[in-house]
This record gives C-alpha cells, structure tokens and sequence, in this order.
C-alpha cells in the first residue's frame, strides 16, 4: 500500500494555501473553543440568508427531544414561489466535524437548491459535543425533522418530499438520520445527499492513512471529532450505527442517496465504501469522487471547475428526484 | 462565503491580501494550472470579471468573478487595468474594473503575477507566437545574416521566438519586394500562411541555423516573380523549392547587364503587340495550346495566327518543344535582367 497522497487540483491547491490558516487540519481538542470563535465558522455562517430577498428567512424554536432544550431550526421558504401548492423541503445538517457549527454554516448550498428548484430549506441546529455526546446530536437531528414532518404545511412545505442533506459531520448524522427515521418507522425522507460525509469513527482506512497532515480535517482531527462524539467509546467494539452509519450492519430500505467526496481526502474510502454497501443491499446510490478535491473543497473554493462541476452534479441530481 | 476574495480580504486587507495573491498565484504556477484557472484566479480574487486576450496566440478567455467562463467578443475598454504578458507588450490581462481610476494595489499584484504565470503557461502550451511582420528587423537580419557569429544569430533566434535546439522548429526566410525580409514558421510540408502582398520570393524550410541560406535562395527566387500583369505575366509568389535547375539561370544573368538575344527578340515582338507577352507566357506555362487559348480567352485559331506572327518576329518556333523551351527560357531570362 503506497502511502503517496493523490495531488489536489491546481486550483483548489492554490485555494487551499492561501486559506491555510483559516481551516482545521490536525485539529486536537484544545483547539475546539479557539476554532468555535475562529474566523472561519464566522465567516462560513456570515450569509446574506434571503439571497437578494428570493427567501423569507425564520429562526423558530421547536421541542427537541425528550427531556432535552428545544432546538433551533432555520427555515428559508422562496417569497414568491413559481409553483402553486406545497413545495419540497431540503432538511439540512450542518457540518463542523461534530464540535463546532451551527445551521448557518454550509447552507449557501442548500439554498441554491432550493432558489434553482423551487424548494424550502429547513436547517437544524443541533447539541454539539464534547459537551453533549453521542446521542444527543442525532436526536436533535431527528427532532427536528419530526416537527418539520409534521408542521410542513405551516411553511408550505410538503412532508411527502423531505430531501434530507448535509456535509461532514453533516452528512454523517444525515446518514444516521436515515437509518434512525427507517428504524423508528418516522418520517420517511425522498432522498439523502451525503456530500462527503464523517461516517466511520474508526478511523483507519487507506485514506485516513495516506492524507495524514494533508488538506482539511486530517487523522488527527477526525479522531478528535469522534473522541469528541463517543469519548472512550472511539474505534470499539461498542458503537452505535447512529452515531458511525459506517457500523451500520443493515443498508437495506434507505432513501436513494447522493454521496459524493474528494480523492484526496481523509474520508474517500469510508465513502466509496458506504456507496458500495448501499449498492450491495439493494439500495439506490449515485457516488462522484472528485479527483484531486481536498475535504470540503466546494464550499471553500466555489469557484474553482471541479467545485462548479460538483455543485452542478448535486443539482442536477435533486432535479432528477424531486423535479416535475 | 463571498468567494475566497472576500475572505482574503476580511481577513488580510491591502497589504496582507497582496501578500496571500502572490501566494495564490505561486501555488496555482506550482501545481501548473491551465489558463482558464489563472484568468479565474485573477477574477475572484479581483471581483471583477477578469479577461485574456492574446491575438497573435488565438487565445480568448474571460471569466466572472464567480467563475464562471463567459467569453466576450466586445474589445476591451483600454480604461480598464491591464498587464501586458511580457514586459513591454501590448496589454492581454484586463480586470473589468469601470472607473478609469489607478489600479489599487492589490488589483496590480493580481495582474502582475497573474500576466507572469499566464505567460509562462502560454509559452509551455502553445509555444511562442510566430513570428511577426512587425518584428524587430535587427533581429531578423541578423538571424539571415551568413556573416554574422554563430552565437548572435541564436541569440537573434531565441529573442524572435524560434527554438534552434528544437528539431522541429522549420523555418522559411521570405523575400518581399522593396519590403522587410521576414522568417515564417512552417510546420511539416504545408504552405506557409501570412505572406506578403506583391512579389514574393520565398525560400526553403529550414532549421533555424539554415536561415542565411534559405534567405539567399529566397532572394534569388524573388527575381524569378512578375507583376502577374500583360506587360510583366508570370508568377508573384516563387518557391525556392520549385525552381530546380533552372535556378542556375540566375547566376548567369545579371540584372541591368546587356540581356542576352533571345530577351532582346522577346522585347522587339512585345513592343508590336499588347498581347504578346501574355500569350507566349500562356504557352510556355500551360500544357497545350488549347489550355493556352482558354488562358488567354481566345479562340484557338486566334492563337494560331498569333503564334505565326510571333514565330515571325522572334525568328524562332514556339510550337516545337524545343522552341518552347527557348521560349520559357527567354521569358524567364527577361525577369531575371530586369533585376
């Protein structure tokens, strides 16, 4: 086994040299407080959320788990929507390696979906650990998507066209998301886009080897992430399919998913292998792997050919799922 | 996220952004990013669409600050900030910045290193321009110059954009009349594009160190031309490459020296007929003379009794294939003296 990384793309090695010292690479614990008050998740979440008033933007309180604060969601309905009746819902996760974020972060993509499609984005804020482990932000998560379900015609949302999504950390509790609403019989989403997703805490495979101390969100802090989420629990015997949907021994019976992820990044392989999985239970995946694309590359570089290609890909798949 | 313009600038304004563009620039030349990345470059982190216009290469691209590709056929505004690839050069590199002001500083960074990279890619991927009609004459003389040292006419060489060390790297040295002597670049056996109005000599391909010679046989094809006229008929544009033997004619004939007979019977019989010269070219260059009738529109028996009374006044057949060798020779000698 070579541990020669991939190259990243010329642009987006260009992008990441010039952002280095805006984005986590070996991020260790003690960096959390600094990170959460950093520049970068600022100005990640510093949006103009209405895109030129095409969205009216609400930040509603709704009951979290039981037992557990209420959560934040985000909702972003179009002011004059093109078609009559309810429109599809985009639930969103936000990223942040499961220590840092909120539902601002990252939902620049969401909403071009929506603008572009016609469709409602709901974003969820969810408990963030090391403060609130494993289970708390997946049953936020999966809170917010019951009362989203359930109260969909308060926004004009349609509860039969969910469309759950997120990144990262994001995209692994959307994973979870999906396993847990199959489980419990809940809401049932149309579709999932895991857009390279944190979905294995053991943290061992080729990739995670080969990217060590390259790129965005490396070995080391991934570990920190999941230590983060699962404490000792970490790369045992003993975790949960909803906290690593890697676990999971059953991929029967989930939404047709979206999954895509860089070359060149720490969670390449435990992505492959997820879409693979799917694959070989039946399921319906469509996986891009976008060469030379470091973590997270879209959203840091938007401008570079092999981002507008990706965003172009998640676009062009929505419109397949949920398009008229 | 505003693009990475936008962060750069929150994070590291003026002088820091200049600083991290230099690094953008840098890196993008390290990993040998193609020129649509570079222009893109320049745009984000300008914020303005940002466009390449290099006319000698072909190359257009112009580029949203989005990134988004969006070519333009409208010429640019010469108010906007611009660089030139080389320094000297005409502008190729404009940020579509309307106001006229000074460009800021950071906009000058983001063009300067973005024309340096952007010049290094094109010499890389396209190669050099070819060369020129405008191109320093100095050089070009001293590149044809047999006289001059090996080492200058490299030098020369290198300057006007031709590769001596690459073998394939063919050039012809082309002789315009009463004009500059120009090089052009030919690939494989295809006809040379851009030649110059008028008569033209025109001399063989070579490598770059042949040119002194490709020159003196491009001179010496040059005197083979005609104006293409009633008076002067004959080719404007003569290969070197085409002439074979009858080149050595040249040697034997020096312009504005006593022409030899035949040429003087040839000026007598043109001095009684406008349409001389024209026939008896048309029958020394065409493969009958029928062909040379419909050269010449005329009817066939036309020509005939134009031919007896030319035969007349030349004293020599035209319609034998030895007079009609004395013919082309006579006709070719005539250009020749004219000098």
């Amino acid at each position: 086994m070579t541990m020669i990384p991939p190259p990243f793309d010329p642009e987006l090695a260009a992008a990441l040299e010039a952002l280095k010292d805006m984005v986590p690479r070996e991020l260790s614990m003690d960096d959390i407080p600094l990170m959460r008050q950093g520049p970068g998740i600022e100005l990640l979440a510093r949006l103009d959320l209405t895109m030129d008033g095409f969205f009216e933007v609400e930040d509603r309180l709704v009951p979290g788990p039981e037992g557990a604060p209420e959560i934040s969601l985000l909702i972003c309905r179009p002011t004059a929507p093109v078609q009559r009746g309810p429109l599809p819902v985009i639930y969103h996760v936000h990223g942040g390696g499961m220590v840092v974020g909120n539902n601002r972060v990252g939902v620049d993509e969401p909403l071009t979906w929506a603008r572009e499609l016609g469709a409602v984005v709901v974003s969820v804020e969810y408990r963030l650990a090391p403060e609130h482990p494993h289970p708390a932000p997946v049953e936020d998560v999966y809170a917010g998507l019951l009362w989203t379900a359930e109260h969909a015609d308060e926004f004009g949302g349609d509860a039969e066209r969910i469309v759950i999504a997120g990144a990262s950390a994001g995209g692994g509790l959307t994973a979870a998301l999906a396993l847990l609403t199959r489980d419990r019989k809940g809401p049932r989403p149309i579709g999932q886009v895991l857009m390279c997703p944190m979905l294995d805490d053991r943290n061992d495979t080729p990739s995670v080897h080969q990217m060590a101390g390259l790129g965005v969100w490396d070995r080391t802090a991934n570990e920190t992430g999941w230590t983060a989420l699962l404490g000792a629990r970490r790369g045992g015997p003993e975790v949960s399919a909803y906290a690593a949907p890697a676990r999971a021994e059953d991929l029967t019976g989930l939404p047709p998913a979206f999954l895509d992820v860089g070359s060149a990044e720490t969670f390449r392989d435990e992505v492959v292998a997820y879409a693979s999985r799917l694959w070989q239970a039946g399921g319906v995946a469509e996986l891009h792997v976008w060469a030379g694309g470091f973590h997270g590359f879209d959203g840091l570089a938007p401008q570079a050919a092999v981002s507008r290609d990706c965003r172009e890909a998640h676009v062009r798949w929505l419109r397949r799922l949920i398009g008229e | 996220m505003k693009e990475l313009a936008g962060r750069l600038t929150a994070v590291d304004p003026d002088a820091g952004a200049a600083v991290r563009v230099i690094a953008y620039f840098d890196a993008l030349a390290e990993a040998r990013a193609g020129l649509e990345a570079l222009v893109r470059g320049a745009a984000v982190l300008a914020g303005c669409p940002a466009r390449l216009v290099d006319a000698e290469r072909r190359v257009r691209v112009r580029v949203e600050p989005d990134g988004r590709r969006r070519d333009s056929d409208l010429p640019p505004d010469p108010a906007w900030p611009s660089a030139a690839l080389a320094p000297g050069g005409v502008p190729a590199l404009w940020l579509e910045r309307a106001g006229g002001a000074e460009p800021s500083v950071v906009d000058a960074v983001i063009l300067e290193r973005a024309a340096g990279v952007l010049r290094l890619v094109l010499d890389r991927t396209r190669g050099r321009a070819p060369v020129a009609p405008d191109d320093d004459p100095a050089l070009v003389e001293t590149v044809l110059d047999a006289t001059a040292a090996e080492r200058d006419r490299l030098h020369a060489a290198r300057r006007l954009g031709l590769d001596p060390d690459d073998p394939t790297t063919l050039t012809r040295a082309v002789a315009p009349l009463g004009g500059r002597p120009r090089i052009l670049r030919v690939s494989g056996d295809e006809q040379p594009a851009g030649l110059p109005e008028g008569r033209v000599g025109v001399g063989p391909a070579v490598s770059v160190l042949g040119l002194p010679g490709s020159w003196e046989a491009a001179r010496t094809a040059l005197r083979f031309t005609a104006e293409g006229t009633a008076r002067d008929p004959g080719e404007r544009v003569v290969f070197a490459d085409d002439l074979g033997g009858i080149a050595l004619l040249a040697e034997l004939t020096s312009p504005g020296a006593e022409p030899p007979p035949d040429v003087r019977d040839l000026e007598r019989a043109a001095a009684d007929s406008p349409w001389m010269l024209a026939t008896l070219h048309a029958v020394a260059s065409t493969s009958s003379l029928r062909s040379a009738a419909t050269a010449v529109n005329v009817h066939h028996s036309t020509l005939q009794d134009r031919l007896i009374h030319a035969e007349a006044l030349l004293g020599w057949p035209v319609r034998t294939p030895q007079g009609r060798l004395r013919l082309q020779l006579a006709l070719t000698m005539r250009h020749l003296a004219r000098g």
